[in-house]
């Protein structure tokens, strides 16, 4: 058992290596992780000497501390070291790499990393991300500490738990836990959508990669329209397709119309056929417009069903459908006769029709209205939505209040990631 | 129709070359260029050749590590070497930056006054300009003030005709290299060279490619945007060069400083020529004065892996918004100080920018050669010898420089 306690790996790092006689093997160049049972564990210390590299096995350790390494073997039979991209490690692979704070939201950069002694194994615990950290690391920890002392303040901890973190680099990935993959899906999609928009392209494809089909595609949404077709084209049709019907179709139409025509045709045909028809009608129009922003999906009842009737339909129905605060009722050929509001529905007498209690005098637009136009009609008359209509007064969709805030408002993901 | 579609792409592609090669002439390029050409007329335009080929060898490979990794240069210096080599180039860019923005401040300063405006007036409403624009404007604002302000170098181009030259001497000076040996022209060609390739620029260019998500399949055109920046930056420098040197060189008149080149305009140029100049050089600092400390706090930011972006509050960005205000905030106070040491300031900010320079070469030289982060995109080998090459003479005339700083000051004292 050489190990208790903790300590930090920049504190080791070019420590000497003892033989059992006191002779310095080497000195520590990097440390070896593999995957553990909760979390990761070291494996072997790969120590340098004279430019040359020898592994040594963190069963022949005899002491390791922040002190003291020393080894049960001599030097003849350490086992020379190759570097190879397979092997994860501390120093190489997880110092002064970006990774994602599950717990706060948001892209760190790692500056020190926590071992701790645990049944005879050196598990990593936490990651070291604050100034404390960086101190360390430049070998003045002490002295930043004293002169805090003169402000009668203490120089903070500021470690993330393992548990917390998920890595960006697919290398870290392997080795990391399913814990924090369902922490992620947890996190709200306009974060992840933020923490990806915060790293390198590459990194935030890998991330993306890693959510469940639900949350990639409200992440997905949140996203600057070129960073959602470079993420998009990166993967392969099936899993692109499987994200894109889960989006609305307005929204996903718009992620479409940012591809290159040959991938979202391909896409396209692996989407199921009824949902393709729907998103290939939003591609027809113009982005800025009325038809660019609305979304098919709505909910259309006739005039001539009663309110119970209307009630249980809708709560058969209207689960899947974005936005229902407003039923829009349709003759046979989908003109559009007039509008009952979710809480004029649900304050009707049960036995009333929709057509009793119908408003017809409607606000509407046309699919070429720019989209200031429609967003002034909404504020003006404060709708939830706005239905569209073509020349002879058929429904062609609906725009909704909070896409047309996103296109006054970007949230913060879909402006510019710098502002440099 | 294919031609279309390139010049479409080209077109989307733009903007951080030329941006970056445009703000590279700052306040104290414009001084460096208005006193070569008063002092030495014609004969140092060559070197602006030799200076151009430079400067496009190392934008390129500095744009092509962003297009390829997606990341900034100080992102990959932090990844790769560490915190420690981090930290002390980071420190040293803060300082030499400081100075670069005392020097934009400096240049704004005269600007106002030659114009007949007060600095005390001038400097704080700049100040507080720049500082607003980036803290509560937004980045579309920003980026087309900058656009526009990048129209505005061309006054140059303009005074430079006003000053009616002699074509066919200054064809012959740019292109047939002349020496004079006297350390002035030592000392000025270095100084061109130090001004025109700087290391802030490198952070800068790379960190906007890997923003604006250029891939490596589209890098071709960035290249281009690129060659289209260093050479606009430098037709700049040639007309500025060529403007003082038609009339101040002429007339034997000696300056030190931007401004003055704008007043001793006006008598031989022209009213029009003088406003042209004075305004372009008020241009020229303020942009300097708001990308410079703006660039410092990202790349610090960035490599240190704390909270940044102009969206932040000071409470989610402590360390951002407060280099980035303290930047502005000093920088102006020490212009308004009466007999501040500027000289100073300036000579320090240069010789830390030179003494930096050859540091972050050797590192983005290394960085591009990385298989494993480059791919096939490493350097060729002819452009390896080209950007060592400019290592070398970089490397030299920083020492050079030094000496040039450090002799006559051990003279003076000791």
């Amino acid at each position: 058992m050489p190990f208790f306690g903790e300590l930090f790996v920049s504190e080791i790092l070019k420590k000497p290596v003892l033989d059992p006689k006191g002779e310095e093997l080497g000195r520590v160049r990097d440390i070896v992780l593999v995957k553990g049972e909760l979390f990761p564990k070291v494996s072997a210390l790969i120590i340098e000497k004279k430019k040359r590299h020898f592994s040594l096995l963190w069963s022949d350790l005899n002491i390791f501390n922040k002190r003291i390494i020393s080894s049960k073997t001599y030097g003849d039979n350490l086992h020379t070291y190759e570097f190879s991209e397979k092997d994860l490690l501390i120093a190489r692979d997880i110092f002064d790499k970006q990774i994602v704070d599950a717990n706060g939201v948001k892209v760190v950069r790692v500056n020190d990393v926590k071992l701790e002694g645990y049944n005879s194994e050196a598990i990593l615990v936490a990651v070291d991300v604050g100034m404390r950290g960086i101190m360390r690391r430049l070998g003045f920890e002490r002295s930043g500490e004293d002169m805090m002392k003169i402000f009668k303040r203490r120089l903070p901890y500021n470690l993330i738990s393992w548990n917390y973190i998920q890595p960006l680099e697919p290398k870290l990935t392997k080795i990391s836990l399913t814990v924090p993959r369902q922490m992620v899906s947890e996190l709200h999609p306009a974060d992840i959508a933020e923490i990806i928009s915060q790293v390198s392209r590459k990194e935030g494809a890998s991330f993306f990669k890693g959510l469940d089909v639900e949350t990639a595609a409200e992440a997905l949404s949140e996203l600057q329209p070129d960073v959602q077709a470079a993420i998009i084209t990166g993967m392969d049709t099936d899993k692109a397709a499987d994200i894109i019907e889960e989006m609305p179709p307005d929204e996903a139409a718009d992620v479409l119309s940012d591809l290159p025509v040959d991938k979202a045709k391909e896409i396209l045909e692996h989407i199921e056929k009824e949902e393709a028809e729907d998103i290939q009608e939003l591609l027809s129009h113009e982005e800025d417009t009325a038809g660019g922003l609305m979304t098919n999906d709505f909910i259309s009842y006739h005039p001539d069903i009663s309110v119970r009737e209307a009630i249980e339909k809708f709560r058969k129905y209207a689960e899947d459908v974005e936005t229902v605060y407003y039923i829009y009722l349709i003759d046979a050929e989908e003109k559009l006769l007039g509008v009952v509001s979710l809480r004029e529905l649900l304050l009707a007498p049960l036995d009333a029709t929709l057509s009793d209690i119908m408003e017809t005098k409607l606000k509407t637009v046309t699919p070429d209205a720019d989209e200031v136009e429609v967003a002034e009609i909404i504020s003006k008359y404060n709708l939830v939505a706005i239905p569209v209509i073509d020349a002879e007064g058929f429904i062609l969709g609906i725009v909704t209040i909070d896409d047309v805030i996103d296109r006054i408002l970007p949230p913060a993901a879909k402006r510019k990631r710098r502002k440099v | 129709m294919r031609l279309w579609k390139r010049i479409a792409i080209f077109l989307s592609i733009m903007g951080p070359g030329i941006i970056t090669a445009n703000i590279d002439n700052d306040a104290s390029g414009i001084t460096t260029y208005s006193v070569a050409g008063a002092r030495f007329g014609y004969s140092l335009l060559w070197t602006l050749i030799p200076t151009t080929v430079a400067l496009v060898v190392i934008q390129e490979m500095v744009a092509r590590m962003g297009a390829v990794t997606g990341k900034g240069l100080s992102d990959l210096i932090r990844e790769n070497y560490g915190v420690k080599a981090t930290f002390y180039m980071m420190t040293v860019l803060f300082i030499a930056n400081f100075g670069t923005t005392v020097a934009n401040f400096a240049g704004w300063a005269a600007s106002m006054e030659i114009l007949g405006l007060s600095k005390y007036l001038m400097v704080p409403v700049g100040a507080l300009f720049i500082w607003i624009l980036v803290v509560k404007g937004s980045y579309r604002f920003v980026e087309r003030i900058l656009l526009f302000a990048c129209l505005l170098y061309f006054g140059y181009v303009l005074s430079g005709f006003m000053a009616k030259p002699d074509w066919s001497k200054v064809i012959y000076s740019t292109f047939v290299p002349q020496m004079k040996w006297e350390p002035e022209f030592f000392m000025l060609s270095m100084a061109i060279i130090g001004t025109t390739i700087t290391p802030w620029m490198q952070f800068y260019l790379q960190s906007s490619i890997a923003e604006k998500g250029i891939k490596k399949e589209e890098y071709k055109a960035s290249r281009l945007d690129v060659l289209i920046g260093c050479s606009i930056t430098d037709i700049i420098s040639f007309f500025i060069i060529v403007t003082c040197a038609t009339t101040l060189f002429a007339q034997g008149i000696r300056i030190n400083e931007a401004s003055e080149a704008a007043l001793a305009l006006r008598p031989l140029a022209g009213n029009y020529a003088f406003l042209i100049f004075a305004v372009s050089l008020a241009n020229a600092a303020l942009l300097g004065a708001i990308i410079v400390p703006l660039a410092t706090s990202y790349y610090i930011c960035e490599a240190m892996g704390w909270e940044r972006g102009v969206n932040k509050s000071f409470k989610e960005a402590p360390q951002f918004m407060g280099i980035y205000t303290f930047m502005i905030v000093i920088a102006s106070l020490v212009i308004m100080i009466p007999e501040a040491p500027l000289v100073f300031l300036m000579v320090l900010s240069s010789v830390l920018n030179g003494l930096l320079l050859p540091f972050v070469l050797v590192y983005a030289i290394s960085l591009v050669n990385n298989k494993s982060l480059m791919g096939d995109y490493v350097n060729p080998k002819i452009y390896n010898i080209i950007s060592w090459g400019t290592v070398g003479v970089v490397l030299m005339l920083t020492i050079f420089f030094l000496m040039t700083v450090f002799i006559p000051l051990s003279a003076k004292y000791g």
